[in-house]
Order: C-alpha cells, then structure tokens, then sequence
C-alpha cells in the first residue's frame, strides 16, 4: 500500500515538473515586457547594419563608447543594429542590452591589447551566418586595428555587402609598425565602399594612408552624451583654481609635458590645485615630481577614474589640461567643456577642430608654451559661465545628429553600384607591386572558400532569425549601458 | 553657426553639426595643404658619405688581421712567446692612445685599470686549461663554420658609430642590443677558436688578444676619431694597407675578396646612398605625433 502511494507521489511530482517547464517556456516567449514580434519586410529604407569591432563593451574607450551610442541612435531612428564583437573571457555568445541591441560575442580568443589573432579565413563561416541569420544589409566596421574588423569587411565585401569603415585614429609613416599598418588598411580600404572618419585630420590622414578619394571619406565627427555631462548647479568657488586632467598617464598622452608644467604653474599660482585622474606607466614620474617640489597637498592623483565617476572628477574643477602628443578627436575636451570647464589643449591633429576658439586655449607640444597658455586660461576664466557654455555644446555636438549624418554615408553606400570580382581584383591590383598581388590572390581564396561554403549549406538553408521589437516606453530616453 | 550666418564657407571644423550647403564628404583646397614633404632630408656630400663609411672599412681589417693571427697561430707558424709580446705591445700602445687623446684620464683611474686587467688576465690564465678541451669532442669543420658565422654576426650587428665599451666619464646612452649581441658574438668566436690551439699558453695569449681587439679596438678608434679626423684616416689607411698586406701573403683569393669588399664598403655603397636619396618620399602633417622638445631622465 505504501509503495502504491509512493508511486503515484512519484507520478504527480514529474507531472508538476512538466507543467513547471511549459509554464516557464510560456512565459519566455510571451513575457509581458518583451514582445517577440516576426516582422514583416524591411519598408522604405530602413537598414540592417552589423557593427563590427574588436573593441567593445566590457572595455571602455573612445571607440567602444561610439560604437554604443551610435547603435542606440539609429535603433531610435528605426533601423535594426547588431553588434560583432570578440569574446570577453568568459562572455561569449549572444547577449541584449538596452533598447534591444544585440551582441554577438564571437568564441574569438584575443591575443594582444584586446586584438584578435589575425588568422584570415578561419572566420569566414561565423561571419557568414551572421550575415544571413539576421539579414544584414550593410556592415559598418571602427577602428583600425581591430582585426576582427578587417575580416569582416573582407570577408563582406567577397559576399557582395556594402562596407562602411569609420577610422578612429591618427597613424604616423615613419616607423616599420605603422608602414605595416598602413598596407593593411590599404587592403582594407582598396574595396570599401564608404569611410568615415571622425575629423578633418583625420580625413587626410586616412586618404593619404590608403589612397581613397577624398569624396569617398566623410567627416562626422564623434559628440557627448551632454545629459551625462552637466555642469554642477552651483559653481565650485574660484579663491582656490582647481586644473583638472584625466589621461590614461602614457607617453602618448603627454603626460612628461604635465612633469615639467605642474610645478612651474604651482610656482607662479600659489591658488592653483591639481586634481589627476588616471593611471598608467608614467604614474611613478608624476609622483616622483610631486615629491620633489612638495606638492603633495596641491597636486591630488586619483588614479584610474571609473568612466561613471568622470563628471564629478571634472565638476570639482575650473580648467581642464589636456597634454596629449597625438588625438584624432579628443572626446575628453569636449566631455570636459560640456561640463562647462575652460579647456586647455596640445594643438595636435584633431583637436583645434573640436571646439571654437573661445571655449579653448591651445599651445604648442612644449612646457613654456602651455604654461603661457594656462596663464591665459587663468586670466580669462572669470569671464566663462560654465552653464552658457553647456548650452553651446549642447547645440554643437550630439549623437542624434550623428546618426543622422551616419545614414545619409549608408543610404549613399547601398546605393552606389555592385561590382563583379574582377572588377574588384583589379582595385587590389594597384595596392602595390608585390602587395597588390599578394591582396588579389588572398581575395581570391576567400571567394572559392564562400563558394565551397554555399556549396556545404546553401543561404536558403541558413535559419532566419525572427525580429525582435521591443515595447518601447516613455522612460528610454537616456542612452545608458546597461551592463 | 553662431557668427558665420552672412558668409556661408565652408570651415575645417568639426563642431555645429553638418555644415549648411556642404556635405560631409566636401573637400576643397585646403585638403592636404598642411603636410609637409621630405622636410627632414639631409643632402649628402659623396666625400662625407666615403669619409664616414672608412670607419666600417676599418674595422673590417682589424676583423680579418685577428683571423690572419688566428690561422697563424692553428698553422703553428707564430710561437707563443711573440704572441705574447704582440699581446703586451697592443695593451701598451692601446693605453697609451687612449691616455693621449682623452681628456679625462686620471692617475687614479688608471691605477684602476691596471688593476682590473691583472685581474681578468689572471683569471683568464687560471681558465685556460679548462677552454684548452672545451670543444675536443667537436669536429673541427663544425668550429670553423660556427666561427664564421659568429664573425658575420658580428660583423652585422657591430655599432660602428660609436663603441659598446665606453670611454671613461663619458655620459652617453646605454649600448644597443644589437651591440651586444655583437660583442658576445665576438668573444664564443674566439674561445672556440683558441680551444683548437695544442698548447695552454697559447690558447691564454690567442684568447687574451682577441679579447684585447674586440674589446678595447673600437674603443681605441673611436678615441682617435674623435681626437682628430686625420689622424683617424691615417690610421684607417695603414690598418687597411697592412691587412691587405698581410692576407696577401697568406692567401691570392682571400685577397681578392677582401679587397673587393673594401671597395664596395668605400666607394659603392657610399654613390649607392646618394642615388637612392631622390627615390625618399617623406610625409609630414598635423597628424604626426608630436615629438617633445626637452630629455625625459627616468
């Protein structure tokens, strides 16, 4: 009798459990604040685009950050965007963030600086199914050094897709590193159908290292999230000038140029306070300085300054430094001048474009010069209202307009017209003597090897994924990650 | 816009949005007017250029008369006893160049040095049996290659602008990589070399004088060049008459080659620089990273 009983608890258990499992998978797919809609066909010219880069969230920078809040903008546009990035430890797969962006984490291992092995072929299938399963129109690759940036496009471009590349950064043609760089760029860009690039330097910087047409490269620059970047209610009182830097602390950034400034300026300014933000190998020399001429009370090292906490760092100042050797852009002036900071700058490649001459004192790359320019930040910082100038970026820099000017590069990319391989080859072609050969036979590979692929599983046998639309309601209107 | 309303031209600027009747693509002739070609080339005096390369020729022939010793010394032909001389002669003639052009050789430091050179050649003299058998169970064939290759190495990576052993009080940059690799190259040479020799005394006087050479020559012709120009052409001159001398006797093909790599160092390589220097396309622009005006000490 007991074990009859037993049994039959036994039945009842697993029929619960089953229930259990439909019951969840139910709720799954029909949960209330996710609605999984199939849409019908792309109408008018609404774009999928696949970003694709290997810098993206989890790291932080300039480019990941672009990549993010351009791909928020154009989802509010009406477009779908989907991110391609490589694995982070152990985040692989697929994942949502806000507004229903997806990402795939390609299982890709990084090798160097968050780089991915340069292999060629081996991602030619991931990035097809990519492609197909979710119907991309058009693939937007950042950054030139991202490896997993360059195959995509080559691999896009061998599989008939519109390419845009956004360039975000400045490279020399001395050394043998950025020669290399160059020729593959060259490559890259040979068969390209668009270029952004995020200043006019920049611009002739990108032209000159791959010999596009200068009308095929266009210039948007990057904007602030001026909602996250406001200037503090009340202003910070002026008997004591707070300078403000926050700089990876690396020789790139200038930061032996801040060694030889802060004492000078601590010297004539017995008011001024240093607040720096940032970590790196220079880290020991700035400390070294600050002990040598007994500033330990007036210049503050905060050390790496979690992006979150930026504002505040810059709200506890009156003038930003900004030291750097070299910049395509520079996102921390403007971040800083959105915070209603006086900026002083290097004057090198992008950064006399960045802002009007009124909002930013430039100096040369030299530790007189950019004291005499601190001197003149010093004189006319009374006359700046932090709040007017908020209002000025405000209406100088946005990431709407971005992607809006992003849009037009891709309407113009889809509709420029197809080209055969030939066609193509004979772009490769003119790369370079040995180059441009080794460029057309590496094309050539990659097309049998897509032929072989659709050989091995036809497009039609690639599986679809059904579009996914989110209930959109009123409270997404910061664009935050969500992580 | 804020002041450009009346005049609508276009502005290298990257603030205010899409600049109103222009599109984001427009180029106009101020593309490019910032960069700068081959700002930073040098014209080259062919007479300079065969001046500057008599160093590299140079020190080719004090490489090949420390072979000729070498081949003397394995052919028995040179006994231990002159070997010897030939050791002390070229260490007192090496101090005495080095305490004629210096300038800041003191007593006391040369005090020093002769204590640090009993030192090492005592030391040397004690280690000798044990470089004596160090490669018996090696065929010789195996040695000669790997000598030789070991001399191009060296050859290649040897700084010949300046020298790996510095002068004394003499504040310049640490030595290359390069360099080293050079020099060390130099001295597994001449201890396979010397472990070839029948005797103990003569593997001492082949290793101290090789040593002696790779160690101290470039050093002792840096002092020289830097003393006086013409003192160190005389002295290229005669290093190079008496090595080619010297292999003449030893060898008519050795010769031959010798003389044609001294030619090629001298005269070709030299007009070879100046034709290519009209190929040099050099780019320069804003985008350069800027190079700082003052020395970072660590």
């Amino acid at each position: 009798m007991l074990h009859l009983i037993d049994i039959l608890l036994q039945s009842i258990n697993l029929s619960t459990i089953w229930c259990l499992v439909f019951v969840s998978e139910f709720t799954l797919t029909y949960h209330p604040f996710f609605f999984f809609v199939a849409m019908e066909s792309k109408q008018g010219t609404k774009h999928t685009i696949l970003m694709v880069s290997d810098f993206f969230y989890p790291n932080f920078g300039g480019v990941e950050n672009h990549i993010y809040l351009l791909s928020q903008c154009l989802i509010k546009l009406g477009h779908k965007v989907i991110v391609m990035t490589h694995a982070y430890s152990n985040r692989t797969g697929v994942r949502y963030m806000t507004n229903g962006l997806k990402v795939y984490y390609v299982p890709w291992k990084p090798f160097l600086m968050q780089n991915t092995l340069p292999t060629f072929f081996p991602t030619l299938p991931i990035i097809r199914t990519i492609l197909i399963r979710e119907k991309i129109t058009l693939i937007h690759g950042h950054q030139a050094f991202s490896t997993l940036c360059h195959e995509a496009l080559m691999h896009a471009r061998t599989m008939n897709y519109k390419v845009v590349f956004t360039d975000h950064s400045l490279y020399g043609f001395a050394d043998i590193g950025s020669i290399h760089m160059n020729k593959i760029l060259q490559f890259t860009l040979a068969d390209v159908t668009q270029a952004i690039c995020v200043s006019h330097t920049s611009k002739e910087n990108t032209v000159l290292r791959s010999g596009l047409p200068p009308e095929k490269v266009f210039v948007i620059p990057n904007a602030v999230d001026t909602t996250m970047f406001k200037p503090a209610s009340e202003r910070v009182v002026m008997d004591v000038i707070v300078i403000v830097v926050i700089s990876r602390l690396v020789y790139r950034k200038g930061a032996d140029l801040l060694v030889e400034v802060i004492p000078e300026i601590c010297r004539l300014y017995p008011n001024v306070r240093f607040v720096i933000g940032g970590d790196g190998p220079k880290r020991v020399r700035l400390e070294e300085m600050r002990e040598k001429h007994f500033l330990q009370d007036r210049v503050d090292m905060l050390g790496a300054v979690p992006h979150a906490k930026v504002r505040s760092v810059l709200n506890s100042g009156h003038i930003f430094l900004n030291s750097s050797l070299t910049e395509a852009f520079c996102i921390a002036i403007l971040e800083a001048a959105s915070c209603g900071l006086l900026t002083v700058s290097t004057c090198v490649g992008g950064v006399p474009e960045v802002l009007p001459d009124d909002m930013i004192v430039l100096a040369k790359p030299d530790p007189s010069d950019m004291v005499n320019a601190i001197k003149k930040a010093i004189k006319i910082l009374p006359t700046i209202d932090p709040q007017e100038m908020h209002l000025r970026i405000k209406g100088m820099y946005s990431w709407q307009d971005v992607a809006k000017r992003t849009e037009i590069v891709y309407n113009r990319a889809l509709n420029s017209s197809n080209q055969s391989l030939l066609e193509r080859l004979s772009r490769y072609l003119t790369c370079g003597a040995w180059a441009g050969k080794l460029f057309c036979l590496v094309m050539i590979v990659d097309y049998i090897l897509w032929r072989l692929l659709q050989m091995w599983q036809p497009d039609t046998e690639v599986e679809v994924v059904p579009d996914i639309k989110i209930s959109r309601t009123n409270h997404v209107t910061e664009v935050h990650p969500s992580m | 816009m804020e002041n450009n309303n009346n005049q609508r031209k276009w502005r290298k600027v990257a603030y205010g949005g899409m600049q109103p009747g222009f599109n984001d693509n427009h180029t106009d002739e101020t593309f490019l007017q910032e960069m700068v070609m081959n700002a930073n080339v040098v014209k080259r005096d062919i007479l300079k250029v065969m001046l500057d390369s008599l160093s590299i020729s140079q020190y080719l022939s004090i490489v090949s008369l420390v072979v000729l010793i070498w081949t003397h010394t394995l052919n028995s032909t040179i006994t231990h006893t002159s070997l010897l001389i030939l050791d002390i002669t070229l260490l007192a003639s090496g101090f005495f160049i080095l305490l004629l052009t210096a300038k800041m050789l003191s007593f006391s430091l040369l005090i020093n040095y002769s204590i640090k050179i009993s030192f090492f050649t005592t030391s040397l003299y004690v280690l000798s049996p044990i470089y004596h058998t160090l490669t018996r169970s090696i065929s010789s064939d195996s040695i000669w290659a790997l000598t030789t290759s070991l001399i191009i190495i060296h050859l290649f990576l040897h700084d010949y602008s300046g020298s790996t052993i510095k002068a004394p009080g003499a504040l310049e940059t640490n030595p290359t990589l390069a360099s080293n690799i050079s020099l060390n190259a130099s001295i597994v040479a001449s201890l396979l070399i010397a472990s070839r020799l029948p005797s103990r005394v003569l593997v001492f006087a082949v290793i101290l004088f090789s040593l002696q050479v790779f160690l101290f020559a470039p050093l002792v012709t840096y002092c020289v060049k830097k003393y006086s120009l013409r003192l160190h052409v005389g002295l290229s001159v005669v290093v190079m008459g008496v090595s080619l001398g010297c292999v003449y006797e030893l060898h008519r093909v050795m010769f031959v080659v010798l003389l044609a790599v001294l030619g090629f160092v001298n005269v070709v390589c030299p007009y070879w620089l100046i034709r290519i220097q009209e190929y040099k396309f050099e780019i320069n622009g804003p985008w350069d990273e800027a190079k700082l005006c003052f020395n970072i000490t660590d």
